[in-house]
């Protein structure tokens, strides 16, 4: 890592880049803060503890199944006629998603600090049933805060999570109010470990987040070099806070010649409609009124990418013109869900279709026979089956 | 450092001031400055007027069920700061300071609204979420320091003593002590906590000392006010006062009386 590197990471204070326009930081109340530095110190010393490490090691092998896959997708990339298409299939792991990875490792990290208690927000209940399942699996007692529009929509995930022992409260709403009612219940009990879901949040959750979920890029080098022979030319992945798509890309983020383009939901592109504003505790691009006072946004099919902002490592990388943003609709999501269903016999979650609608309809055909493009298959689709149906039911049929 | 602030601490009576918190432009702007109008009159030594945002994350239910309904009405942050003109046109000597997130100050920006506030008569400003460690805060507490004005910062039970020799250091006007880990409106304090936590601050400086949270009836306040700090911090229960009366005839007299049950004890 150089000075000029883009893998520095935020500085101790948590900003991506330098003076005004420096993206992160820690906007919570006095009552969090020696809370968030007791855990960016005992962040800090984990990393340098190999015994912590080989643990995480272990579990991400044994628990959650890790390596994920990259699969060499033959008849879609057929069927499009252009670059050659790799998925990277987080939906294979423990619990169906990309979050268990992260959830191990803050359970762990937790656990390290003598944490006894955990508190999580989730969108699309993955994270809460992947950390629940975490939970259980250490012993620790897990009270999750939802929005009761998402808890309707992915109730296999509540399921789950409350086999697992799991705590849920509801709040009015989706995860934008899950995430400030988070923040508020851990105010309330700022002994126990907040295990944040997404690269968001007040330092240091954005960097711990993508610490953890960058070992989804350190495994696409090393299958890519292995079973392709090169890396890929192209990484796409979807962004609500940006978790899967910041593990995908973290380790290639030097590397100008590899194109990234992360992918928002349409009516909550923050990237692509937004401007820098705090809330949530991060200063970071996001969807709101003129004067700062209101949130916005609409709601998207996919639970999880329906965020009127977005981690602070994103707004960065997007201002350093090192990753391209773009979003896609709830009609593409449901195109390219059937595509990806016919072809490939694969049921993907909704919100990793934002990104292969980016691949399937602007992307891959014009490239040519050689060109890889990785798209990270960050969820199952069990939790949206009844939206799927609904939806495809009813407008496709 | 606002020089009201410090007449209002000098002056021995009331023995303990009694700190307000309202909702700015609740229920609306005109009956807002009603409401503050009694306050005033009944014996409030400092106003906290609140500004609105959709994502407050230290308020519990009643701030933010009062917030919403500003918010939903339509009323910003300049209605509020209009409002604390007109309150300062009414009385001179009462102390006001502005409170929130800094999330509508980052887009006001944060110059404007130090011209605006000055303008308007506040002494103070109190940002919920932005610590010292925040770009925005340092930006904030140099601007109203150079113009005579005072950022109130936040001691909590959970900060350490490095961080409350820190946080006194760059104080101005007078701290605004914590209670209890949690939102607005919901825990009680406890009195022994209280007072162990005004002793931990005053053994390190001698700006006031102003308790808040938890404190829901006169009986509370004057507990909280035997702990030795300088003045006793009412919000919530102020705030479902006027959300339990909103359609009463006579919100703003009963009101008044609400207010000095409080003050009266204070003295």
């Amino acid at each position: 890592m150089t000075k000029n590197s883009l893998k520095t990471g935020p500085d101790e204070l948590g900003y991506y880049g330098e003076g005004k326009s420096a993206m992160g930081g820690m906007a919570v109340g006095e009552t969090l803060m020696p809370a968030l530095h007791e855990l960016n110190q005992g962040f800090e010393k984990a990393i340098k503890d190999k015994e912590f490490l080989d643990q995480f090691a272990y579990y991400c092998k044994h628990y959650i199944g890790r390596p994920s896959p990259l699969y060499f997708a033959e008849n879609l990339t057929k069927e499009l006629g252009g670059a050659r298409i790799l998925f990277k299939q987080e939906h294979l792991n423990h619990t169906g998603s990309h979050k268990i990875t992260n959830s191990l490792f803050q359970v762990l990290l937790a656990k390290r600090m003598g944490k006894k208690s955990l508190i999580c927000e989730s969108g699309a209940g993955q994270h809460y049933s992947a950390t629940a399942a975490v939970a259980a699996k250490f012993g620790m007692p897990l009270i999750g805060v939802m929005g009761e529009v998402d808890i309707a929509r992915v109730n296999q995930n509540i399921i789950k999570a409350k086999h697992y022992g799991a705590k849920l409260k509801a709040v009015p709403g989706t995860l934008k109010e899950a995430i400030t009612d988070a923040i508020k219940t851990w105010t309330t009990n700022p002994d126990f470990a907040y295990i944040c879901g997404s690269v968001v949040s007040a330092h240091p959750f954005p960097k711990i987040v993508a610490f953890a979920q960058s070992i989804i890029g350190r495994e696409i080098r090393v299958q890519s070099l292995e079973q392709e022979g090169k890396l890929p030319d192209m990484i796409v992945g979807c962004v609500g806070g940006g978790s899967n798509f910041a593990g995908a890309i973290y380790d290639f983020l030097d590397e100008t010649n590899i194109s990234k383009i992360g992918v928002e939901a349409s009516e909550t592109a923050a990237l692509t409609n937004g401007t820098p504003g705090i809330m949530q505790g991060m200063k970071t691009y996001m969807l709101q009124t003129d004067d700062g006072a209101k949130s916005l946004g609409g709601m998207s099919l996919g639970a999880g990418i329906t965020y009127f902002s977005v981690g602070p490592l994103h707004s960065y990388l997007k201002d350093q013109k090192a990753v391209t943003y773009s979003s896609a609709t709830d009609q593409e999501m449901l195109e390219a869900y059937k595509i990806i269903a016919r072809t490939e016999g694969i049921c993907s979650a909704l919100e990793p279709m934002a990104a292969a609608a980016e691949v399937i309809f602007r992307q891959a055909k014009d490239k040519p026979k050689d060109y890889t493009i990785c798209l990270s298959l960050c969820g199952r689709g069990e939790k949206d089956l009844d939206t799927i149906q609904e939806h495809i039911g009813k407008d496709f049929e | 450092m606002s020089e009201r602030f410090k007449k209002i601490f000098e002056n021995n009576n009331p023995k303990t001031k009694l700190v307000s918190y309202f909702v700015g432009c609740y229920p609306t702007p005109e009956q807002s400055f009603e409401l503050i109008k009694q306050a005033i009159d009944n014996g409030v030594s400092i106003l906290e007027i609140g500004y609105c945002t959709s994502e407050a994350s230290a308020e519990g239910p009643v701030i933010k069920a009062a917030h919403d309904y500003v918010l939903k009405n339509g009323y910003t942050l300049k209605d509020t700061i209009k409002l604390v003109e007109k309150i300062r046109d009414y009385n001179r000597e009462v102390g006001i300071l502005l409170m929130g997130y800094i999330a509508n100050l980052y887009k006001y920006p944060i110059n404007k609204f130090i011209d605006d506030i000055k303008k308007a008569g506040a002494d103070a400003v109190l940002v919920v979420d932005a610590p010292h460690e925040l770009k925005e805060e340092n930006e904030l507490r140099d601007s109203l320091n150079d113009n005579g004005l005072s950022l109130i910062k936040l001691a909590a039970p959970t900060t350490d003593q490095k961080r409350l020799e820190y946080i006194v250091k760059i104080s101005s006007g007078f701290i605004y002590q914590v209670n209890v880990s949690g939102v607005t409106g919901v825990k009680s304090a406890n009195e022994t906590d209280v007072a162990n936590f005004v002793k931990r601050i005053k053994s390190l400086t001698s700006i006031p000392v102003c308790s808040g949270f938890g404190i829901k009836s006169p009986e509370d306040a004057k507990k909280v006010a035997n702990s030795g700090c300088n003045g006793v911090i009412v919000g919530s229960t102020f705030v479902k006062y006027i959300q339990d009366n909103i359609n009463a005839p006579d919100l703003t007299q009963s009101f008044g009386k609400q207010v000095q049950s409080f003050s009266e004890v204070l003295k």
